[in-house]
């Protein structure tokens, strides 16, 4: 019981956080809204007794990313004391247009569907050791792969990012 | 308890919005801060399947740790270009930034 209420308030404050990203006036403020945004995806990933992905959730996201973000944010600010920019575009409308068709396709679609197996049971226990058995046996190549990929990607950030007459 | 479909529902609003936010937003941060809310969805729909549909292999929990991986370059990566956009034309509207060259 107590299991359902904390579900639900943890959904209602993704779903409000992520209206805030989206709607919200300030990039500042879309940016907390991120954050607490975020957290909540985490905070959700206990709920599927994945603590190691909700761990990452919290340390890559909630930590890296958002700060990365507001760095950004920081850097790119126009003078203080002019007229706010105009956030949204005029092509708002058809965004919204899109959003909703697609929110309600999905929506269908996840409630129509008759999933296989016990949907409606507690969800069994993934353990750190699980994952960490199946990601260096059978997903070996991805992994070094995808170090490789952060390594290319982060040099390139670097070459993007710095200044021309240091070149 | 909660059954799968509270996720799935909760993983398609997300999605939705973020797809919003990428289609009208202006500024390119908020963009990728939208592109982040649907890499979001997408994990969180990955971890749901995984959880409830295929507890022996775990594939999507898997899955869901490569997504963050590659976010997180992507995230490092686009900024990058946004704080290269900047400084060539002081601006980080997408909509003005519309030709290849300049």
């Amino acid at each position: 019981m107590i299991t359902e209420i904390l579900w639900w308030f943890f959904a209602i404050a993704i779903v409000g956080t992520a209206a805030g990203v989206v709607f919200s006036r300030s990039v500042v403020h879309a940016a907390i809204f991120l954050i607490l945004s975020l957290a909540g995806v985490g905070g959700l990933y206990i709920f599927l007794t994945v603590e190691f992905v909700a761990l990452v959730q919290f340390l890559i996201y909630g930590g890296a990313v958002t700060v990365l973000i507001l760095l950004a944010l920081m850097m790119t600010r126009l003078d203080a004391t002019g007229a706010p920019d105009k956030l949204t575009g005029p092509q708002a409308p058809f965004g919204a247009l899109v959003g909703i068709t697609l929110l309600l396709t999905l929506v269908g679609v996840s409630l129509a569907t008759a999933w296989p197996g016990d949907v409606d049971d507690l969800p069994t226990n993934i353990t750190i050791e699980q994952i960490g058995d199946v990601m260096f046996t059978s997903y070996g190549a991805p992994f070094i792969i995808a170090s490789a990929l952060l390594l290319v990607a982060f040099i390139g950030a670097i070459v993007f990012a710095k200044q021309e007459d240091e070149v | 308890m909660i059954p799968l479909e509270n996720y799935l529902v909760l993983s398609g609003i997300l999605f939705s919005l973020g797809v919003y936010g990428v289609l009208s937003r202006r500024n390119a941060v908020l963009v990728l801060m939208s592109v982040e809310l649907m890499l979001n969805a997408v994990s969180i729909n990955f971890i749901a399947f995984s959880a409830y549909l295929d507890v022996t292999q775990i594939t999507g929990v898997i899955f869901a740790i490569f997504v963050v991986a590659v976010a997180a370059a992507e995230i490092g990566l686009a900024l990058a270009i946004v704080l290269r956009i900047f400084r060539n034309r002081s601006s980080i509207n997408i909509d003005e930034a519309a030709e290849l060259k300049w």
